[in-house]
C-alpha cells in the first residue's frame, strides 16, 4: 500500500521533472530571446526616427512585424514631444536651450498613428523634439501561462517582455 | 531500472545543460544589451559634436572661411571625443583608450569631406623650425586634407574634372572639346525653364523661372542687440559674409563685430537694390550655355574615370577590385533628361544630373573612407582588431548624400566575449554651408494687421514651412512676404565690449505653430520634392501659388548666390566694384 503511494508521487514528480520543468527552462529561454530581439527592434525604431526625424507607415509597420514575429501580440506606446523654440524669444537676454525654459507638447500613439496613416503622410519631426516608444507584450506567453499555474502571482497588467528607448531627434524631418 | 532512478538520470543529464543553455542566453542578451548602449552613447556623442559644429557656425560670421571652418571642426571633434568619453566613462575607459577605437570620424562639407584619423605627420624643411609642435614622422590624430567630390571626365579632346556639391553647384576645369581650358563654376539647372532675362548694366534685374517673376529685391533688415539694445541695420551678404550699415543714407558697408564695433568695410560697392535672386537663374542659363558651347553637356556615364585618367569606372566595376554597390552605366547621359524625370528637369531628384551625382559623392567618400579605415591598421597602437569599414545601408547613404553629415566609427571595443563594431551618422539641417530646398522658412501674415511692407520688423507676422497649408488656404490665408534662410532664426551670442554675453535673435517673429512648430499643417506628400510642390501648387491655386513660388525662389536664389564658394561664383557686386575701381571711383 505504502509502496504504491511512493511510487504514483514518484511518477508524478517523475513527469513533473522530465516534461515540466524542461517546458519551462525552454519557454523561459524563448521569452529571453523574444526579449532581446523586441528590444534591439525597439531601439533600432526609436534611433531611425530620432536621426532622420521622420516616421511615415512604411517605418512603423516594419516594427510591427519586426517584433510579432517572436510570436506574441505587443502593446505599443509611442510619445513624441514637440519643443516649442518660441518662450525662449519673448524674454530677453534668454537662451531658448536653457534647461527649464522649452515648452513641450505631447502627440501619442494615437494622434502619431492618425498623422501617418494616409497614404504618403509623414509625421515630420524636429531637431529638438524627443521621441520615445514603450513596448509591452499583451497575451500569456508560454512561460508566464505556466508559471501561474505554479506560483499564482499574476494580474492584468502582469507582462514578461518589454522594451523602452527614447531619445533626441537630431535632425529636421521635412528635409527632402 | 525504477522510474525513480530514471528521473535522477534525467536530471543530472538535463540541468547541467539547461544550466550552461540559460548563461550563455543570459550573457548573449547582456552582450546585445551593451552593443545596443554603446550604439545610443556613439549616436549621443555624435550628436554633440554635431551640435558643437552648429553653435560655432551660426555664432560666428567666418566660418564659412576654410580656415574658421577648420577651427570649428577641430572643436567639434574635441567635442565628440569628451562627450564619448563621459559617456563611457562609467565603464572604465578614458578619452586617450577610447581614441585608439575610433579609426576615422568623418565631416562631409557641402563640396567636400575632411576625415579626421591617426596619419603620420610631415614637415618639410622649409616649415622645420625648433619648437615646432609636431615633429615629422610623429603619428598624430588630425584632420586629413579636404577631399571634393570630383571625378575625371575623359571623352573625345574632353579631359575635365568636376566637382560636384550638396545641391547643384558644379565647377568644370580641364580641357574642352576644342582644346581651350576652362575653368567654370555655376548652378546646374534646366536653361529652358529660365527665361527674359533683364540685363542692365552690371545687374540682372530680372527674369522669369518657370514663368515666375523674379526681380531684385529691397536690402534687407535685421536686427541686431538683446532687449532694449536691439537695432535694425540693413544688410547685404556677399560671398559668405554679412556687410551691415545702420544708416540708410551711408554708402559704407562693415562687418559686425559687435554693437559698439564694426569690422572691416565691404570690399564691393552695393547698390540699393539686392540682385542676388535673379542672378542666381540667369547666371545658371549662362552657365548651362557655356557647358554646350565647351562640348560639356554630351558627357556620358561611361566617360568618368579614375583620377589617373586610365580607367573608366564603367570597366573598373566588372573588375576584381571594385568592393562598392554602384553601377555606373555607360550610355546615361549625365545632363540629359531621362524617362523618370517626371517634369523633364535637371532639379528634379530623379534626373540623370542627381543620380550621378549622388553615385559619384558616395564612390569618392566610400573609395576615400575604406581606404582611410584599413590604414589605420598600419599604426601601431597595441591594437588587435583589424579595422575596415563598414557597408553602409541604402537609406544612411540617403543621409549622408543630401545632408552635411558627421559619420563616426568605433571599432574593436571588447563586450562580453565579443567586439564591438558601430557606427553612427548624425545629420544637420542648420549650418551656413548648405541652402537646401528645405533650409527656407517665409514669413507671412494678414495684409490688414501686419505690416507686411515693412515685414522685417513686423513681430506680430509668423514664419512658415514653405508647404504650410496656409497658403494655399481659402478661409485663413496668409500672405506670404519674405523668405529667409532657417538659421537666421536661431538665437545669437554676442560679446559686448565689456565681456559681457547677451543673445539675442536676428527676426522678430515667432514661429508658426501648425507648420513649424507641430508641423502637423502641412500639405506634404513624401514623392513630391518641392519644386513639384509648387507646380502643382500653381496649376490648383493659381495667384496664391504663384505668390508663394515667387517669394520661395527669390529667397531660394537670393541665399545660394551669396553663399562662400570654394571657387566662389561671379558676383555683381564684385564686377560693379572692379568696374567702379577701374572707372577711378573706388569702392564704396
Amino acid at each position: 500500500m505504502g509502496d504504491t503511494l511512493i511510487t504514483i508521487i514518484a511518477i508524478l514528480l517523475a513527469a513533473v521533472l522530465m516534461f515540466v520543468f524542461p517546458l519551462m527552462t525552454m519557454s523561459d529561454n524563448t521569452d529571453d530571446i523574444s526579449q532581446l530581439s523586441v528590444e534591439s527592434a525597439t531601439t533600432d525604431f526609436v534611433d531611425d526616427v530620432r536621426t532622420t526625424g521622420r516616421l511615415n507607415m512604411d517605418k512603423y509597420s516594419d516594427f510591427v512585424s519586426t517584433i510579432s514575429a517572436t510570436g506574441n501580440t505587443y502593446d505599443i506606446e509611442m510619445e513624441a514631444k514637440i519643443m516649442d523654440e518660441n518662450p525662449g524669444k519673448k524674454t530677453t537676454q534668454a537662451i531658448s536651450s536653457k534647461i527649464g525654459e522649452d515648452v513641450y507638447y505631447s502627440m501619442y500613439t494615437s494622434q502619431i498613428l492618425d498623422a501617418i496613416r494616409p497614404a504618403n503622410s509623414t509625421l515630420a519631426l524636429k531637431e529638438g523634439d524627443i521621441f520615445s516608444a514603450t513596448v509591452r507584450n499583451t497575451n500569456l506567453t508560454m512561460s508566464q501561462q505556466l508559471k501561474n499555474f505554479f506560483y499564482k502571482v499574476t494580474g492584468n497588467n502582469s507582462y514578461t517582455i518589454a522594451a523602452e528607448h527614447a531619445g533626441l531627434v537630431t535632425a529636421n524631418g521635412t528635409a527632402n | 531500472m525504477k522510474i525513480q532512478s530514471l528521473a535522477v538520470i534525467f536530471i543530472i543529464i538535463v540541468l547541467p545543460i539547461s544550466m550552461v543553455l540559460t548563461t550563455f542566453v543570459q550573457s548573449q542578451v547582456q552582450t546585445i544589451q551593451l552593443q545596443i548602449s554603446y550604439d545610443t552613447k556613439l549616436d549621443n556623442a555624435t550628436y554633440d559634436a554635431l551640435k558643437a559644429f552648429q553653435l560655432n557656425t551660426i555664432n560666428s560670421g567666418t566660418s564659412d572661411e576654410t580656415n574658421s571652418k577648420l577651427r570649428d571642426i577641430e572643436a567639434s571633434v574635441n567635442a565628440f571625443f569628451t562627450s564619448i568619453a563621459s559617456h563611457f566613462n562609467i565603464t572604465g575607459y578614458t578619452q586617450e583608450d577610447l581614441q585608439n577605437y575610433v579609426p576615422a570620424l568623418v565631416y562631409t562639407m557641402y563640396d567636400g569631406y575632411y576625415i579626421y584619423s591617426k596619419n603620420t605627420n610631415t614637415l618639410t624643411d622649409k616649415d622645420y623650425a625648433p619648437g615646432t609642435t609636431y615633429q615629422d614622422g610623429e603619428q598624430i590624430y588630425s584632420l586629413k586634407p579636404y577631399v571634393p567630390y570630383s571625378c575625371r571626365y575623359k571623352r573625345g579632346n574632353i579631359d575635365v574634372v568636376i566637382n560636384y556639391s550638396l545641391d547643384n553647384y558644379i565647377t568644370v576645369q580641364g580641357i574642352a572639346e576644342d582644346g581651350t581650358a576652362i575653368n567654370l563654376s555655376g548652378y546646374v539647372m534646366t536653361p529652358e525653364n529660365i527665361t527674359d532675362v533683364n540685363k542692365s548694366g552690371y545687374f540682372y534685374n530680372s527674369v522669369r523661372y518657370k514663368g515666375i517673376q523674379i526681380s531684385g529685391e529691397n536690402i534687407l533688415q535685421e536686427y541686431i542687440g538683446a532687449g532694449g539694445d536691439a537695432d535694425l541695420y540693413y544688410f547685404i551678404k556677399v560671398n559668405g559674409a554679412k556687410y551691415y550699415k545702420k544708416d540708410p543714407n551711408s554708402t559704407s558697408w562693415s562687418t559686425f563685430v559687435n554693437k559698439d564695433q564694426y569690422g572691416s568695410q565691404s570690399p564691393y560697392q552695393v547698390t540699393d537694390t539686392d540682385y542676388s535672386a535673379p542672378e542666381y537663374f540667369a547666371r545658371s542659363k549662362e552657365f548651362m550655355e557655356q557647358l554646350q558651347y565647351y562640348g560639356i553637356l554630351d558627357l556620358k556615364e561611361g566617360d568618368a574615370c579614375d583620377a589617373s585618367g586610365t580607367v573608366k569606372l564603367v570597366d573598373a566595376q566588372n573588375g576584381t577590385d571594385w568592393d562598392s554597390d554602384l553601377t555606373f552605366d555607360s550610355n546615361m547621359g549625365i545632363f540629359e533628361r531621362n524617362a523618370n524625370d517626371t517634369d523633364g528637369t535637371l532639379e528634379n531628384t530623379n534626373s540623370n544630373f542627381n543620380q550621378h551625382r549622388l553615385k559619384i559623392i558616395r564612390y569618392s567618400i566610400e573609395k576615400n573612407l575604406s581606404a582611410a579605415i584599413a590604414n589605420y591598421n598600419n599604426y601601431d597602437d597595441g591594437m588587435t582588431y583589424y579595422f575596415r569599414m563598414p557597408k553602409l545601408q541604402e537609406d544612411e547613404w540617403d543621409k549622408i548624400l543630401n545632408h552635411i553629415s558627421i559619420i563616426s566609427f568605433m571599432q574593436g571595443l571588447p563586450i562580453g566575449g565579443k567586439i564591438y563594431n558601430g557606427y553612427s551618422i548624425i545629420t544637420n539641417t542648420k549650418n551656413k554651408e548648405l541652402v537646401t530646398e528645405d533650409s527656407i522658412y517665409i514669413i507671412g501674415g494678414n495684409d490688414t494687421v501686419d505690416n507686411l511692407a515693412n515685414v522685417a520688423n513686423t513681430n506680430t507676422a509668423r514664419f512658415y514651412n514653405v508647404r504650410s497649408k496656409d497658403f494655399i488656404s481659402d478661409t485663413n490665408y496668409v500672405t506670404p512676404a519674405l523668405g529667409v534662410l532657417n538659421i537666421d532664426f536661431e538665437p545669437i551670442t554676442q560679446v559686448l565690449a565689456g565681456g559681457t554675453q547677451e543673445t539675442f535673435f536676428r527676426r522678430p517673429q515667432l514661429a508658426d505653430y501648425g507648420s513649424v512648430v507641430t508641423q502637423t499643417n502641412l500639405d506634404y506628400d513624401e514623392t513630391e520634392d518641392i519644386y513639384q510642390y509648387l507646380d502643382r501648387v500653381i496649376d490648383d491655386y493659381g495667384e496664391k501659388g504663384r505668390n508663394l513660388a515667387r517669394v520661395y525662389y527669390t529667397a531660394l536664389g537670393r541665399e545660394r548666390q551669396s553663399m562662400n564658394r570654394t571657387v566662389p561664383a561671379a558676383s555683381s557686386a564684385r564686377e560693379s566694384a572692379e568696374a567702379a575701381a577701374s572707372a577711378g571711383t573706388g569702392g564704396g
